[in-house]
């Protein structure tokens, strides 16, 4: 278990410092990283200016600028923002919150939606229901999260609720999918044909072999809200991480954007590795 | 089942019957302006209207399907090549190389695709050209979406390395690129044609999402995310609902792959 712990917080830092450079030399090569909207401003004196210069060349060392902010990480600072001009750690205090609050709408409402619909549909096995759930799901599958999230802006109706809609088929697709195939198995078909209802069929014989899917499914999800919620914060305006990465990225802001990424990341990855143990020590246990 | 199937398959072949006869179904070229009228409501001219640049709309949907959905193929085709290397060099290497690859995999998958994209394309400069805007918008898709597809065949390549008849093979003296050629490549096609297929869809859908935002293709060449821009100005959506038709047609065209993906494995 101390192993395993040990190479999961091993793995999550590589792959965060890992995606955070990444970020941070695509920045460095995007046309205008080294110039600044503040250079235009007739009021600010040619001393100010060349400070804003002088600022914009010490991010152009991306390994000098990356090993610096790792050492002020390390003491808890995060840096300062270039384009709010506000320092990064108070801005993640301030947006963090509002995208999580979102994603956990999101995965409440499409798992409560998907779960729900896809379990019904096995148990009646109403051919209406599995219609109604194909046609739902095979809808906002094939929506673009940034048209959906104008529609609910035009309707006035809760940014949350379309991240939900576009998270709803992955998990009902996913979820029907595996308690068809776990409802083909040898021990299933004999526990029907020995008399047993479907809910007793379903608890007993068809969940002990799905769970640890749905669970890694669960794991996949985060990340999938995460990345759903990216567009529909930046169309609907919302105050979230996605609109700041969406600025970060606009503005050239090296220092958030490097922040954003690693918090992404760090969010995703624990998720997914949360989502395996889990899975894992299921199958193993059921072994 | 198998009638909804046979209607998404007439509708995909309608699709690209539209498609390639888009110079003759079209009025007009897509960036050909009617200057005299701007926001036309759909007339017998201009089935669909004008845009607020005087251009047809029913030119540009048609011109922009055919931007989509000829190259969402292509970096399919991109990516799956790129997953069958890296999925394929990791199961067939085992050991370190996997485990390199398999980190190359996680960091890929662990930030979320569309951040990675909205960041990359938001990098690049907005002032390309249109022809180098949708190659980049396209490449990149290509380029960010392999790594689902790698740990798919990399898993297949893996277990087909362990089969009996790759150990005879092996044991026959086959080894390096006769044993992928004979043996593992014919066995992952089934894999690698599914991932193939299964990115179609999700590269449309990507591209659309980037268009929807403004950093898809550039002006004026269409394609069906720049046409969903269209829907920002919600103000005039109301009395003007044809200006959704983009959404239905996108919503209708990745609806019938869906369908006929069904029994292909959903990508999560």
């Amino acid at each position: 278990m101390l192993r395993f712990c040990g190479w999961a917080a091993l793995r999550v830092a590589a792959i965060m410092l890992l995606a955070s450079f990444t970020g941070a030399m695509l920045m460095r090569i995007a046309p205008g990283f080294s110039s600044d909207d503040q250079e235009l401003n007739s009021g600010l004196s040619a001393q100010s200016i060349q400070a804003i210069r002088q600022a914009h060349l010490s991010d152009a060392n991306i390994p000098r600028f990356y090993a610096q902010y790792l050492a002020s990480l390390v003491r808890g600072d995060l840096g300062t923002s270039r384009s709010l001009n506000q320092p990064v750690k108070d801005l993640l205090r301030e947006r963090l919150p509002v995208t999580l609050v979102n994603l956990a709408f999101a995965l409440a409402v499409g798992w409560l939606l998907g779960f729900s619909l896809a379990v019904a549909a096995q148990v009646w096995n109403v051919r209406i229901l599995t219609f109604l759930g194909n046609a739902l799901s095979g809808t906002f599958i094939s929506t673009p999260a940034a048209a959906l999230a104008l529609i609910f802006l035009l309707l006035r109706w809760p940014p949350a609720f379309a991240a939900a809609l576009l998270l709803f088929p992955k998990i009902y697709r996913y979820t029907q999918n595996l308690l068809e195939q776990s409802s083909e198995m040898p021990h299933v078909l004999t526990a029907r044909a020995k008399g047993a209802g479907p809910w007793r069929v379903l608890a007993w014989h068809v969940a002990p072999i799905a769970l640890p899917q749905l669970i890694a499914l669960l794991g996949v999800s985060i990340s999938i809200g995460i990345g759903v919620l990216l567009p529909i914060e930046v169309v609907s305006d919302v105050a979230g991480i996605g609109q700041l990465a969406w600025h970060a990225a606009q503005s050239r802001d090296l220092p958030l954007l490097v922040n954003l990424t690693m918090v992404v990341t760090f969010v995703t990855v624990c998720a997914t590795l949360i989502s395996d143990a889990a899975q894992r020590g299921l199958t193993r246990s059921a072994a | 089942m198998k009638g909804i199937r046979v209607i998404a398959i007439a509708v995909l072949a309608l699709t690209a019957f539209t498609i390639l006869a888009a110079r003759h179904l079209a009025p007009a070229g897509y960036e050909q302006q009617f200057r005299e009228s701007p926001q036309a409501a759909p007339s017998a001219h201009h089935p669909l209207g004008t845009d607020d640049l005087g251009r047809d709309r029913w030119a540009r949907l048609l011109y922009g399907m055919r931007v989509s959905l000829t190259l969402a193929p292509l970096a399919a085709l991109f990516t799956t090549v790129l997953a069958g290397l890296v999925g394929g060099i990791a199961g067939y290497f085992g050991g370190w190389t996997e485990r390199c690859c398999k980190l190359l995999i996680d960091l890929f998958l662990s930030v979320p695709w569309l951040f990675l994209l909205i960041t990359v394309r938001a990098v690049l400069p907005l002032n390309v050209s249109p022809e180098a805007s949708v190659t980049v918008t396209f490449a990149l898709l290509g380029l960010l979406g392999w790594a689902a597809s790698a740990r798919v065949i990399c898993s297949g390549a893996k277990d087909l390395m362990k089969s009996e008849f790759v150990w005879m093979a092996r044991a026959s003296g086959f080894s390096g690129l006769k044993l992928v050629r004979l043996h593992l490549l014919p066995n992952l096609r089934g894999a690698l044609l599914a991932q193939f297929w299964i990115s179609i869809p999700v590269f449309i859908i990507a591209e659309a999402n980037l268009g929807a935002l403004g950093l898809g293709v550039a002006e004026p060449l269409p394609s069906l995310g720049s046409l969903l821009r269209e829907l920002q100005e919600a103000v005039t959506l109301r009395p003007e609902p044809w200006r959704l038709l983009p959404l239905g047609v996108l919503i209708v065209v990745i609806s019938s792959f869906q369908v006929l993906l069904k029994k292909q494995e959903v990508r999560i």
